[in-house]
């Protein structure tokens, strides 16, 4: 009998552990940022990519950056062969890096591109984050890298920086599933 | 098992534990580095972490599987685990205790340490100096504004050309550094600024656009680049189609300095204010780290070091209960040269001369066993009977011999006395008896002559009994040893009375024949000369002589017959028959009467038949010069069982004169008789054939009418069978 009683109480566990794992998975999917409306256009030999991307910060995040803390995104552009294996090249660069930052004495929120030094102050959050979401036209690849025999996928995420975080807010950052700011990947096939 | 002899004294714990002690403490030395963000460090942070914990989750298994182990040695009552268990917990506890009172008041001071930093006065005065700041360049916003409407009323009512020349000079009136005029769909009609360089000039974005329309009027402070500070103020101004004026005012570079230094100062309070409870949290975590990877690695190493410690100790509890269960031969390894190691050195010298003794003995053992299987060898091959006693009396050992005398497996009476044995053999009370008490009474050697109607008919037994005594002069035992001597004494007697016999022939009968021819010669020769008185006294003298020298003849003649031996033959007699011829033969006698009874079935004995007859013929005559004329003569044959042993019985009564009580006695010796004619060798000739056939015959005391006889004869049961 004890045998048995133990082995439901394990039962139970394993069950509350599962659900645990689920809710944050599903909590974990709330804040993640959504790639949609992407566009490939090829323009003389080279792809150039438009995406707009939504945005879902969490309420730590966004209390976070009202006290002052910046959060940093990059964006991460990967070309690779369609069936692929894991030992054909792979093009990965991180195409754009965001910084989005409060300024409490202008009352504004300010973005930064990283990449050129451009700076954007917005008097709302969701105007700065409307100018982090929209990206045209970027450049991907010359056509000429690419196996013309051979289908190439072209992916896109979004990621979240939590190692750019203050150093007390890392270790939490990670097991905090509101801090789960990053998107999934999202491919898109590049036309020959 | 080789003894290994080491040459030095060798660390508790070997270097590679050591290497992995200084990892460990490395890690935790840059997680503490780099948990300054100002550390090289810091980006590495979130993976010394992670290292830090998976080494404290390793250093956890390892010290679990440690305890478990520990726990499952205890549990079997293995050498050495509890000395382990208890050197353990002894550890635990001296490190435990201090480690976490040292914790304890060390997140006492850092929380406290954290909460100093930030009071209500710093946070309110960071408030208001903020407050204060942008209130400064709020109403610095406002004058321009006002400055700029002021400069709308110069503007009306001039065309787009001659407003392109006059917005130049408006703007260095207003002191603006930068100046334009917009159409109202956003069109660039006139501009003007103090950089000759600006080709475009600054467009308000598209929500400045949308504020603008819907307040007529935007005013905003805008960083231009990182350190510089820019009023965008546009105004609408109001002629036939409206126009907007944008105006750029720079802050000076003092103010925008100082306005900085107040954000920068005020937003890291803020964010440090935010980041206070993850703060606390991240070192409460990294301090709670460090003291559980550093206990946890003491506690290993000291698991190793005590594990080390104890192995000797482990050998030498294994090696003292291999020598408990006899295995001297176990030698231990001696692991280090400190005390321990002279510990097991000595235990080695110790089984070593413990086995040197256990050879020893076990040799002294065998010859001991070896003395004593010869001994009993030669008790147990040995005519005489042996019997020893403890000093209780208690039988301790009997030999084959004395079974093979009292007819009884003594061995199966050891621990018991003697008087024991009678309870169970009543037949074997007077030796038994006997033995006993000079058992008790004797101090010193004896010896005895014992006598007994045993199972074998009658016995004799020469008895020698010693007493024991130990070096300290204490009783210990005694030891009888006893022959059975009844043949040997019947062939001394046998050979004695032979001897007589023969010089009674010799010396006596020899001389007889002549005394009888003289005698007759007398008479034949002076029987003719003498006359007729002295004739007849010579007549009667010679008569007397003749007749006496017949009867010293049928005397020696006797005596001969009882020296003889008795039993020339041996064949199986049925004694009732014998008994019946025999009787035949005094039937005829009148006045006499014979009753015989004899038992239904055989009556069997080994013997030889004409000395049994001459035993019934003696008696039989002995009965009817008893009776005289008249008289009564009963004989009974019967079967007895005694001592386990057949006996016929023969008893034989009479209704004569008796004997008397003090006759009883010896009336069965040589030359004793009750009658006027006799030898008196009667009776001595029937006890010597009866003795001489294993039996017995004594007078019936308890008769209180005439004489009786009784006979014992051993039956002879293979007939019966």
């Amino acid at each position: 009998m004890p045998l048995l009683r133990n082995r439901k109480r394990f039962c139970q566990l394993l069950l509350m552990v599962i659900l645990g794992i689920l809710s944050f998975l599903v909590s974990g999917a709330l804040f993640s940022a959504e790639i949609k409306q992407g566009d490939i256009a090829k323009r003389s030999d080279e792809y150039f990519l438009s995406v707009n991307i939504d945005y879902h910060l969490s309420e730590k995040a966004k209390t976070a950056l009202q006290n002052g803390v910046p959060l940093y995104w990059n964006l991460l552009v990967k070309v690779q062969k369609y069936p692929g294996f894991f030992w054909d090249k792979t093009w990965l660069k991180v195409a754009k890096r965001y910084q989005l930052q409060y300024h409490a004495l202008l009352n504004m929120y300010r973005v930064k591109n990283e990449d050129n030094g451009e700076v954007h102050s917005f008097s709302s959050l969701s105007s700065a984050l409307e100018l982090m979401s929209v990206i045209i036209d970027l450049p991907l690849i010359n056509k000429a890298l690419l196996d013309p025999e051979h289908q190439y996928l072209c992916l896109i995420k979004l990621d979240f920086k939590r190692d750019d975080l203050p150093l007390p807010l890392r270790p939490f950052a990670y097991i905090d599933p509101q801090w789960y700011l990053s998107s999934e990947w999202t491919s898109w096939p590049l036309k020959k | 098992m080789d003894i290994m002899a080491p040459e030095k004294i060798k660390p508790p714990v070997n270097l590679s534990v050591l290497i992995l002690f200084g990892l460990i403490l490395l890690s935790l030395q840059l997680m503490s580095s780099a948990m300054q963000e100002s550390s090289e460090l810091s980006a590495m942070y979130s993976w010394l972490l992670l290292f830090n914990t998976l080494g404290s989750v390793v250093l956890l298994v390892l010290v679990g599987a440690n305890i478990y182990a520990l726990l499952q040695h205890t549990k079997r009552r293995e050498a050495g685990s509890r000395l382990t268990a208890r050197m353990m917990s002894l550890f635990v506890v001296l490190a435990l205790a201090p480690a976490i009172i040292v914790f304890y008041f060390s997140m006492q001071f850092l929380h406290q340490g954290i909460d100093s930093w930030f009071n209500v006065e710093i946070d309110r005065a960071m408030e208001d100096a903020l407050e204060l700041s942008q209130a400064s360049l709020d109403q610095r916003m406002r004058g321009q504004l006002r400055q700029t409407e002021q400069l709308i009323d110069k503007l009306e009512g001039f065309s787009e050309n001659a407003a392109t020349l006059e917005i130049e000079h408006l703007r260095e009136l207003s002191g603006a550094s930068e100046m334009t005029l917009f159409s109202r769909q956003g069109r660039i009609i006139a501009s003007s600024s103090n950089n000759p360089a600006d080709i475009l000039p600054s467009l308000p974005e598209e929500h400045i656009w949308l504020q603008l329309r819907q307040n007529g009027f935007f005013m905003a402070l805008a960083p231009v680049h990182d350190h510089e500070l820019m009023v965008r103020v546009i105004v609408t101004v109001k002629s036939i189609e409206s126009q907007y004026l944008q105006a750029l005012y720079s802050v000076p570079v003092r103010i925008a300095d100082l306005a900085d230094s107040v954000e920068f100062a005020s937003a890291r309070y803020q964010e440090m204010s935010y980041l206070r409870s993850s703060l606390r949290m991240s070192f409460s975590l990294a301090l709670s780290l460090v003291l559980l990877m550093s206990l946890l690695a003491a506690i290993w190493v000291a698991f190793i070091s005590i594990r080390n410690i104890t192995a000797p100790v482990k050998e030498l509890v294994k090696g003292t209960k291999a020598v408990a269960s006899g295995h001297y031969d176990q030698i231990l390894p001696v692991m280090a040269q400190d005390d321990l190691g002279f510990l097991v050195e000595s235990f080695n010298d110790m089984t070593n001369r413990i086995a040197q003794a256990r050879d020893e003995t076990r040799k002294v053992g065998v010859e001991v066993e070896n003395q004593r299987a010869y001994l009993e060898t030669i008790l147990g091959n040995l005519t005489a009977g042996v019997i020893s006693f403890d000093e209780t009396f208690k039988i301790r050992t009997a030999n084959q011999a004395a079974y093979r005398i009292f007819r009884v497996h003594v061995n199966q009476f050891v621990g018991k006395t003697l008087m024991e044995l009678v309870e169970t053999y009543v037949e074997l009370v007077e030796p038994l008896k006997s033995i006993q008490h000079l058992l008790e009474n004797a101090d010193d050697i004896w010896q005895q002559r014992i006598a007994f109607l045993g199972p074998n008919g009658r016995q004799e037994l020469l008895c020698r009994g010693t007493p024991l005594f130990s070096q300290e002069g204490f009783r210990v035992g005694s030891v009888v040893v006893f022959d059975d001597v009844t043949d040997l004494i019947q062939a001394q007697k046998n050979a004695a009375w032979g001897e007589v016999a023969r010089r009674l022939a010799h010396e006596i009968k020899n001389p007889l024949t002549p005394i009888q021819l003289s005698a007759e010669r007398l008479q034949l020769k002076l029987a003719n000369k003498l006359d007729s008185s002295d004739g007849a006294i010579l007549q009667r003298s010679i008569q007397t002589i003749v007749q006496q020298v017949e009867a010293m003849k049928e005397m020696v003649d006797d005596f001969s017959e009882y020296a003889k031996p008795s039993k020339k033959q041996s064949v199986n007699v049925n004694i009732s028959h014998l008994i019946q011829e025999v009787l035949a033969l005094y039937t005829l006698r009148e006045g006499v009467r014979f009753k015989a009874r004899y038992q239904s079935g055989l009556q069997i004995v080994n013997g030889d038949p004409v000395s049994i007859r001459q035993v019934i013929h003696n008696l039989i005559k002995n009965s009817l010069e008893a009776v005289g004329l008249e008289g009564l003569i009963e004989i009974n044959v019967h079967r007895v069982l005694k001592n386990n042993t057949d006996y016929i019985e023969i008893a034989l009564y009479d209704n004569g004169a008796g004997i008397k009580e003090d006759q009883i006695e010896k009336i069965f010796e040589p030359y004793v008789t009750t009658k006027v004619k006799g030898t008196g060798l009667g009776l001595a000739i029937v006890k010597k054939i009866i003795e001489d056939h294993g039996g017995a015959i004594w007078v019936d005391n308890g008769r209180k009418v005439g004489a009786g006889f009784i006979i014992q004869l051993p039956a002879c049961n293979s007939e019966l069978s």
